[in-house]
């Protein structure tokens, strides 16, 4: 099978190896540059779609923030934030896990509760849009 | 009343014929499920690169835009976003191959028109999604996986219609 693909390549030229490899560059590149999201400085914290407090991540704090269902613990260690603890049932916004890019987000639409990583100038998200 | 006559050509038969094995394809790969939305492996390509290089870069045109109106009609998409997106990337990628006829057939080989006109067809695409669907920047964020998947399904479709043309040689 592997063999049978690999004599299909046989017609390639060496124009099309050129092409091949440009593509490639092209591919690598465009994942550098797009993929490259600047590190965030400061966490905004929403609830029912307005904002309630701005922190900076350069620090090592737990808050409790009382939503919609029931109380929802975000941490902030040192640069990234999640949400450590919440009522929902799924805990869809827990299992996001760690995120510290600007421009990240998580939600938690059960509890009312959204977080978004700003960086030193404001990028914008969809939540924007 | 001067009575007209259309004249089918063996040609146009092969167009019909060419665009029905084409819609065909779209219509097969329209009902299996993407793995990633947005990302396809456009099977159809298979037949107008065919179609391209045992007959001529017109007959391509036809069977091309004939397949992305057709298709559209048949899925009820004419005239959406959906047919826009199609058309944009079909156009995008006729015009690069009309651009890239030139090339030394001695250097390169259908599997560069290919990748050329896949990566014509998501920049296509891209153009309408950012200018009209999506006007967002964030979509940028997903132009990588779409360019790796060019990539792949180019030089796949590529390597299909390779062996396509070697098992119905050109007379």
């Amino acid at each position: 099978m592997i063999k049978k693909i690999l004599q299909s390549f046989k017609v390639a030229k060496a124009g099309d190896w050129f092409i091949i490899i440009l593509f490639f560059a092209l591919i690598i590149i465009s994942m550098k540059l797009l993929w490259n999201l600047p590190q965030g400085q400061y966490l905004e914290i929403y609830k029912n779609n307005e904002i309630l407090a701005t922190y900076s991540l350069n620090q090592q704090i737990t808050k409790t923030i009382s939503g919609a269902k029931g109380e929802t613990k975000i941490t902030i260690n040192n640069g990234k934030v999640r949400f450590s603890s919440a009522p929902c049932a799924k805990k869809y916004c827990i299992h996001q896990g760690w995120i510290n890019k600007a421009s990240q987000i998580i939600i938690c639409i059960p509890n009312k509760i959204s977080i978004s990583i700003l960086g030193s100038n404001k990028n914008y998200d969809s939540i924007n849009y | 009343m001067t009575l007209s006559t259309i004249n089918i050509s063996n040609r146009d038969h092969q167009i019909a014929k060419l665009s029905a094995i084409a819609v065909a394809l779209s219509l097969i790969e329209f009902f299996f499920p993407s793995p990633i939305p947005g990302v396809k492996p456009g099977i159809a390509n298979i037949i107008i690169l065919y179609t391209i290089f045992k007959f001529d870069l017109r007959m391509g045109i036809w069977v091309s835009i004939i397949r992305v109106f057709v298709t559209s009609i048949i899925l009820g998409s004419f005239l959406s976003p959906t047919f826009f997106l199609s058309l944009s990337g079909a156009l995008f990628s006729l015009l690069s191959l009309i651009i890239f006829k030139n090339l030394s057939p001695k250097f390169f080989s259908l599997i560069s028109f290919s990748l050329i006109a896949s990566l014509a067809h998501i920049i296509g695409q891209f153009i309408i999604v950012r200018l009209w669907i999506i006007p967002h920047d964030g979509i940028f964020y997903l132009l990588p996986i779409f360019i790796l998947s060019a990539f792949i399904f180019g030089l796949v479709n590529a390597l299909v219609t390779n062996k396509l043309l070697q098992l119905n040689p050109k007379k």
